[in-house]
């Protein structure tokens, strides 16, 4: 018999695999190819085009960015929750959003009696920590239970099951909310030095917005201390990387599992004030669509990694708030912002294509699936 | 031969398949009628079908409509023609998918001797030909998208009529208003993808070119959009004189208020249109309403037919509260034209059953003409059987609680 001649064999190695890439070239992968060359000739032209223009001077441009961070700033919040419940328990609350629009509405009610009585005005500061406690507090405690009465019988269900439950329980809450408090729309107080500009890099700033932007950071930084350097912390880390483990070690998964439900509660809570001092207005339906693009958020860092669910957050804000007038603008799409959500999702799935694991993600896949 | 027995078979299968829910020649006691006769028997009730948006943040709209029909049939001492008055009413959620559900439950009962509504034009412009299929004729009584009424609407719309204004008639004198009165010269306008706004967004741009005035832009928004920070920015670059946004109450009212914080636009009047005249509108936007105009149908008694005053008396002792919108007259007399109708046509038997013939009710009420309580109602033959008065409203205080027609918001123009 004759041996292989090792040149052949080498020949072989080096050419089986290039022509099975070819052959597996397919139908799908020329149109994730012209969707990415697409994209990428929507923003690079589209930028260019923009920039030309000179239609937008730096004043309108860093005013974007403060819209973008303002609202991703929100994102972030919501989107933590989610990473969060959905690194301890792999379970995807599509309540989340809903659970801020509880901590805004019990905010409203306490906002609403201080601006009548005029305590908004008189003591801003104690009176934004008194909402905040209060819309915190309920959300905290509808967060911990939905995890008691709706997640955690079916916490050892394998298939959709859980899922659904979190999707039953979005629309109990909205439904609830709309049956007890009303459908119409409500608007928060509007003090006056909520308006007042600060002074940032020679352009002004609405207060609010900085105020908003600030509280989410911190509030971000503490969470990470949080996660990272208590016992509790490490005990949420350790479930999340593997729960039987865990528990052989002595650790109480019950506990960390409400924990995590608290923490997301609190953000929550953080969020839906934040949201709703900006925006003003507080209605049942209200967390289903910053929910919704939140859990984009969430997925486009990286589901379970906190830092991801921040970055995302932020990103999505901004891509959303500059996106429109810097892509579309320069290729003469009209009226570019009725597509705003269209580029944060088209983001989204191109993020999907190239890092299915997000940007932050670890390769969970392979590692855990 | 096979072939051809097939091909007769399959075609007759599928006429069958087609015609079980479309309408043919018929003939029930004296009448004889090409879509359809309905017999209703002595002592049984004429029952008439109506859909608006009867809940959420629009249902003020509804609400008000349905009580204008309530009072109409009141008015009528609750019968016609020895029958009693019925009317079944389903909620159409002032979108596309509650006007197909709600015209598929009345066009199932069969009989359903005609239908009232709706407030939305997007919920009739599904539901309106799926009720002429099956030979009902539907009244709008607030949807004014002049789709609906156009010249060139296709023939499944050979069923619909309004007894309220088309946009066509809004959007000429909303440019008039904003181009005479206001003598802006530059103007953007944002809508929010319904059928309504985009419409009217448009007549109104169109009238104003043609005055001499120029569109700077052509924006949209959500109905659902919260931040519109980025949006309004855009605008600023554009340095328009007016800002015309004929939406509705959630995305109004965050325009509305962001607007004013925006640099280059606190000054720029935005000028809002029907959707937003309601008690809500107030709720969400507060304080920063107190100004804010919206152009409107002049519902003033002045401007309203003979017998409105009379029909607000009736609707404050029958339901406790004055007017919750502005469609209320124009249901009124859609029920109106709906009873005229039947009683034209209508023949009773010697056993007391009355048998309507389908298309004879059509052709009927597009030829009646009367004084109606918000205006005379004469139809052309597109089904459009009422005029538009144009008013511009201004809201004058933040507390929801005095929102009332005529005071706040107060009519000031003409």
């Amino acid at each position: 018999m004759r041996q292989p001649n090792p040149e052949d064999a080498r020949a072989g190695r080096s050419m089986i695999p290039r022509l099975s890439s070819l052959a597996r070239f397919t139908f799908v992968d020329v149109i994730l190819w012209a969707l990415r060359i697409g994209v990428v000739f929507v923003v690079v032209g589209g930028t260019i085009g923009t920039l030309l223009k000179g239609r937008y001077g730096a004043a309108q441009w860093f005013d974007f960015l403060v819209f973008g961070l303002t609202i991703g700033s929100v994102y972030a919040l919501i989107a933590l929750g989610y990473t969060m419940v959905y690194g301890v328990l792999r379970l995807i609350n599509f309540a989340h959003g809903d659970i801020m629009m509880t901590g805004a509405f019990a905010g409203y009610y306490v906002a609403s009696t201080f601006a009548e009585n005029g305590m908004l005005d008189r003591s801003p500061v104690l009176a934004m920590v008194i909402i905040l406690v209060v819309a915190v507090a309920t959300s905290t405690t509808i967060a911990v239970l939905t995890e008691r009465i709706a997640y955690r019988p079916f916490r050892h269900v394998r298939g959709f099951a859980p899922l659904i439950c979190a999707i039953g329980v979005s629309f109990f809450l909205e439904q609830t909310f709309r049956g007890a408090l009303g459908a119409s729309i409500r608007a928060y107080p509007d003090p006056k030095w909520q308006h007042e500009m600060i002074d940032v890099f020679g352009f002004g700033v609405p207060r609010v917005e900085a105020l908003v932007v600030i509280a989410a950071i911190v509030s971000m930084i503490v969470l990470y201390l949080v996660v990272q350097r208590t016992r509790m912390g490490t005990a949420m880390r350790a479930v999340s990387e593997d729960t039987d483990a865990a528990a052989m070690m002595g650790i109480d998964v019950n506990k960390v599992v409400v924990f995590t439900f608290a923490l997301g509660g609190i953000m929550a809570g953080i969020a839906g004030v934040c949201y709703a001092f900006v925006f003003k207005q507080v209605y049942f339906f209200m967390g289903f669509t910053p929910g919704i693009k939140a859990f984009g958020a969430a997925v486009l860092g990286g589901i379970g990694s906190v830092p991801g669910a921040m970055l995302g957050g932020f990103f999505l804000g901004l891509v959303e708030s500059i996106g429109p007038a810097l892509f579309l603008d320069g290729i003469g799409i009209p009226a570019p912002y009725q597509l705003r959500d269209l580029i944060a999702f088209t983001l989204l799935i191109m993020v999907l294509i190239f890092r299915p694991y997000g940007i932050l993600g670890e390769r969970m896949a392979k590692k855990r699936a | 031969m096979s072939y051809i027995k097939t091909w007769a078979i399959a075609t007759l299968a599928v006429a069958a398949l087609t015609g079980t829910s479309a309408v043919q020649a018929e003939t029930k006691g004296p009448v004889t009628d090409p879509i359809g006769v309905l017999a209703i028997p002595k002592g049984a009730p004429i029952q008439f079908g109506g859909y608006w948006v009867m809940s959420g943040a629009d249902s003020a709209l509804g609400i008000d409509a349905k009580r204008g029909v309530e009072i109409a049939f009141k008015d009528h001492g609750g019968k016609l023609l020895g029958h009693p008055l019925k009317i079944n009413v389903e909620d159409d959620l002032c979108n596309a998918e509650g006007g197909q559900t709600a015209a598929t439950k009345l066009a199932a009962n069969p009989n359903t001797a005609i239908v009232l509504g709706s407030a939305c034009s997007s919920a009739a412009t599904p539901a309106a030909p799926i009720l002429w299929k099956a030979g009902i004729t539907d009244i709008g009584t607030a949807d004014t998208a002049p789709s609906l009424t156009a010249a060139d609407r296709k023939p499944e719309y050979d069923g619909f009529m309004r007894t309220c204004y088309s946009d066509i008639d809004q959007g000429a004198a909303d440019a008039k208003y904003v181009y005479g009165t206001l003598k802006a010269k530059k103007i953007v306008t944002i809508h929010d993808g319904s059928p309504y706004a985009q419409q009217l967004a448009m007549v109104m741009g169109d009238n104003f070119k043609k005055m001499g005035g120029t569109v700077l832009s052509v924006e949209a928004v959500a109905p659902t959009d919260v931040d519109m920070h980025p949006v309004l920015t855009r605008i600023a670059t554009e340095k328009p004189d007016v800002i015309y946004a004929p939406i509705f109450v959630a995305a109004g009212a965050q325009l509305l208020r962001q607007s004013k914080e925006i640099p280059g636009l606190a000054k720029v009047p935005l000028i809002g249109s029907s959707g937003m005249m309601a008690p809500d509108m107030i709720e969400a936007a507060r304080e920063s309403i107190v100004g804010f105009k919206i152009t409107y149908p002049d519902v003033s008694p002045e401007a309203m037919g003979k017998g409105y005053p009379k029909l607000v008396e009736e609707y404050k002792k029958e339901f406790g509260e004055a007017p919750i919108s502005g469609y209320h007259a124009n249901a009124y007399d859609a029920a109106e034209l709906a009873m005229k109708g039947i009683e034209k046509v209508a023949k009773t038997d010697a056993s007391g059953t009355t048998y309507i013939g389908r298309k004879a009710l059509r052709d009927a009420l597009l030829k009646i003409t009367f004084e109606g309580t918000a205006g005379p109602i004469k139809c052309d033959a597109h089904g459009q059987c009422a005029q538009f008065k144009p008013a511009v409203y201004e809201f004058t205080n933040g507390d929801p609680k005095t929102f009332k027609i005529g005071e706040n918001p107060k009519k000031i123009w003409p």
